[in-house]
């Protein structure tokens, strides 16, 4: 059958088949295929971190995404855009993505969305929301083991005496946010001093620089040998067994601050992606809340030995918004401490 | 944390049995070391499916062969084609490269092979013994202190520019200045970044160090037939194994230098965050300071090549104290090694020297054990490592120029990398053919960062009192140390000088 379509084979019907694999092909790779109804996605989806790999960022996404590429049956690509408190990120995703739903952002919401607050990005914020949020991990103020404070009451009463030096990973930050809330309430003097990152500031804690650190609660948690928890900056406790004899700051301290979830990742969109393909933005949320039911996924969570209670089951936009909307708002309260015009 | 020699024999005859690992991951560090950009901390990312499949005694020992070797590869083309294979081996053309120019590079690849092993074997040795002392240090060099240790390395642009004092230290503040460049530390304020967003993490450093050294050198060499003088091409050519028995006898006699460089590495790499690039600097500045012939070196000395080079193999034992001691990684390495060591359940700190006193000493047995087995394997390897410098530089210069393009991208795989690396090349170039040292650049684009990072750190401590520098007993005792430091080789010209003409 084939040799006799080779033997009839003629220049004429050689530059058609050619002309026409030509047309497919080039219609393969362009959006015009994606207009003809191709199903979605059709391609690899890529993923902008605004920090660098091997953090808290990188771990929750690869757990996710292990698990929901199996749903979307196209695989993740993450590029890492560390850079300003994760301000090189955002820019670049805003500046450079494609609004089709095949380029999404994953990022760490409170910190931020404080960047925002502090000096603002390029690109209008109401041009992408977040969504999927994957953990609820508050932050909270720690010590090391071999710290002589045992209890928050007691570096509030230090506080008084002489400046308190809190290590965090950054000023944009809502444990920082915390400790400077918390020494504002109780006249203590608190000194944040930003050292670039968890690693850094639980160095800065474990070696005597620092009194105390202000940081997400996962990490330390998980290094209970090493440091202490002794206020935490959330309405509940979200881990007491690992977590034990640690204040609730409100209740100990009668304050009224909103939970500052320290560690709370989420994947971002552009606004115009959704509103151009609901439909594919739609197929995301499907796939993805499968995604957290799926007994595959809380075994990939498990793995990363960070306490399952800090990460969420569930998600909402109209929680997302909320807690943006919250954050921004105490944000823009100690607007002053955070840019050091104080 | 006691010593127990019964426990220290077993892990060394135990960590023997694994040759059949430590020697692929030691010519697996040896290349990626080699290649710029291609870091062992990279190499050890892209094969964490397979370390994290192993069980953790053997993940280990895997990766701290690949380490130990990729730090000693680093040098490997910072003495052939003037190309550091890594920050931490900026430090090392300074003196080697001059010697390939010479034709001994065989030679000096010897020096710094046994420089590196030996180097990196007493670090190890020593940490093994003394870390219950070394984990303490890092509890009392903090940020003053490192302050002073920032100096003592960024003081090297003095020595250099004591040459062409002008130029030494216009050369010095420019790199400086590169170095400032990005958000700051403190409130993440974008400055000087020309609106590059890939500027505001500052300058990367990969880029600045292949363009200065090896972008340079490759539009430098391309004037020429050879990276080789007519003379240095000869010796080559007849070189037999005479050059790395040369090379090893020389490198051995210097075995007190060899010692004491290490052992500033060891120091320095105890600190979490400080790193070999620092230590190299500061080791060469110290051998610098302390020898009777201070002006030979940058002109192919050999204890300014054994210097960097046994200070950035003390560094390796030295960053994982921290790690395993109180669970902080003392390098990007040891981060990814902690990584690999909490997946499969293993908690850093003292208890671990109790729990599992195997697991927690097994990376210095392992680190041992690599070096030893790197005399045997690489040392040989000088003579016919050093035959690339033969090589035509029409061959040569779009090697090195597609070679380190490569490189460039890889660690932040922005094109734009790729772009600044042939910047600095060009920035280099005109340095170079204009009498300004590019190392002088280098030093002020690799420290300045740090030495700003703490500077901020300490006043934002103290709220604006510049005072606190001078606050600790053991910072004042090292400003004293710095400043004698720099007085020293003065007071020794001078009375050199009264000596003669008495």
């Amino acid at each position: 059958m084939l040799d006799d379509y080779f033997d009839e084979l003629d220049r004429r019907r050689f530059l058609m088949g050619s002309a026409a694999a030509l047309g497919a092909g080039i219609l393969a790779g362009t959006p015009a295929s994606e207009a003809f109804g191709a199903k979605f996605p059709s391609r690899n989806i890529k993923v902008y971190v605004p920090t660098r790999h091997g953090g808290g960022a990188s771990r929750n996404l690869e757990a996710f995404t292990s698990i929901w590429k199996n749903y979307l049956g196209v695989n993740f690509q993450a590029s890492y855009y560390p850079g300003a408190a994760g301000r090189v990120g955002y820019e670049k995703y805003m500046g450079i993505a494609k609004p089709d739903c095949y380029e999404l952002l994953f990022g760490n919401m409170g910190p931020e969305v404080l960047n925002w607050v502090v000096k603002k990005p390029t690109f209008d914020l109401n041009a992408y929301f977040y969504f999927g949020q994957m953990d609820r991990d508050p932050g909270q103020i720690f010590v090391s083991r071999k710290s002589k404070f045992k209890h928050i009451d007691e570096i509030v009463a230090e506080g008084k005496k002489r400046t308190i030096q809190i290590g965090v990973s950054r000023l944009a930050h809502p444990a920082t946010l915390g400790a400077l809330a918390l020494g504002r309430h109780t006249g203590a003097k608190f000194n944040v001093i930003p050292l670039s990152g968890g690693k850094r500031t639980r160095a800065g804690v474990a070696t005597g620089e620092m009194d105390c650190g202000a940081l997400p609660s996962g990490g330390i948690a998980r290094r209970g040998k090493n440091f202490r928890i002794l206020a935490i900056f959330d309405d509940t406790n979200p881990i007491p067994d690992k977590i034990k004899n640690a204040v609730l700051v409100n209740k100990h301290f009668g304050m009224n601050l909103p939970p500052l979830v320290a560690g709370a990742r989420a994947f971002g969109i552009k606004r115009a992606a959704v509103e151009k393909y609901p439909d594919r933005f739609k197929i995301l949320i499907d796939t993805m809340n499968k995604v957290y039911g799926d007994p595959a996924y809380q075994k990939v969570l498990k793995k990363t030995k960070v306490p399952m209670a800090l990460f969420t089951k569930s998600w909402s936009r109209e929680g997302i918004d909320k807690y943006v909307k919250d954050i921004t708002a105490i944000g823009e309260k100690y607007k002053d401490l955070l840019t050091g015009k104080s | 944390m006691e010593f127990d020699p019964g426990l220290f024999i077993g892990l060394f005859a135990r960590t023997f049995t694994f040759w059949w690992l430590i020697l692929p991951a030691i010519f697996l560090g040896l290349v990626v070391g080699a290649i710029p950009g291609f870091s062992a901390a990279n190499t050890i990312i892209i094969l964490l499916p397979m370390t994290l499949a192993m069980d953790p005694e053997t993940g280990l020992i895997f990766m701290v062969a690949l380490y130990a070797s990729s730090r000693m590869g680093a040098g490997i083309p910072a003495i052939l084609v003037n190309i550091p294979g890594t920050a931490g081996a900026a430090a090392t053309p300074l003196d080697g490269y001059p010697m390939t120019k010479q034709g001994r590079g065989q030679q000096a690849l010897a020096i710094s092979f046994v420089s590196s092993v030996f180097g990196g074997l007493l670090a190890t040795v020593i940490t093994l013994l003394a870390m219950p002392w070394l984990s303490q240090l890092a509890f009392y060099l903090h940020s003053v202190e490192m302050i002073v240790i920032m100096l003592f390395g960024i003081s090297l642009i003095a020595t250099i520019a004591a040459r062409d004092t002008l130029k030494g230290l216009i050369a010095g503040f420019f790199g400086l200045m590169i170095g400032y460049i990005g958000a700051d530390v403190v409130y993440e304020t974008p400055r000087g970044t020309f609106g590059f967003l890939e500027l505001y993490d500052k300058v990367p450093l990969i880029p600045a160090l292949v363009g200065l050294f090896a972008v340079s050198e490759a539009f430098f060499v391309i004037e020429g037939e050879s990276i080789l003088s007519k003379r240095g091409r000869e010796a080559m050519q007849k070189a037999g194994w005479a050059g790395t028995i040369e090379g090893v006898r020389i490198a051995l006699s210097k075995w007190w230098h060899i010692i004491w460089t290490s052992m500033i590495g060891l120091v320095i790499g105890v600190v979490p965050g400080a790193g070999a690039a620092i230590a190299s600097f500061v080791a060469y500045q110290q051998s610098r300071t302390f020898s009777k012939t201070p002006e030979l070196y940058g002109t192919g000395h050999v204890e300014g090549l054994i210097a960097p080079e046994s200070a950035n193999n003390g560094v390796t034992s030295g960053t994982l104290v921290p790690l395993l001691v109180i669970g902080i990684p003392g390098g990007a390495t040891a981060a990814i090694m902690l990584v690999v060591l909490q997946y499969h359940g293993v908690t850093m700190g003292p208890d671990l020297f109790m729990d599992n006193p195997e697991l927690a000493y097994g990376p210095f047995a392992a680190m041992a054990v690599t070096y030893f087995m790197m005399i045997f394997t690489i040392a040989p390897l000088a003579r016919y490592m050093s035959r690339i410098t033969v090589v035509s530089t029409i061959y040569m210069s779009p090697i090195i120029i597609s070679f380190t393009l490569v490189g460039a991208f890889v660690p932040r795989q922005y094109m734009f990398d790729m772009y600044l690396a042939l910047v600095f090349g060009v920035i280099g170039y005109i340095a170079r053919k204009t009498g300004y040292h590019t190392a002088a650049i280098l030093i002020g684009v690799i420290l300045g960062p740090l030495l700003e990072t703490y500077f901020l750190r300490v006043l934002k401590m103290s709220e604006g009192d510049i005072m606190v520098i001078f606050s600790s007993a053991l910072g004042n005792v090292m400003w004293v140390a710095l400043v004698i430091c720099l007085a020293t080789p003065y007071m020794l010209q001078r009375w050199r000088d009264r000596k003669a003409a008495a």
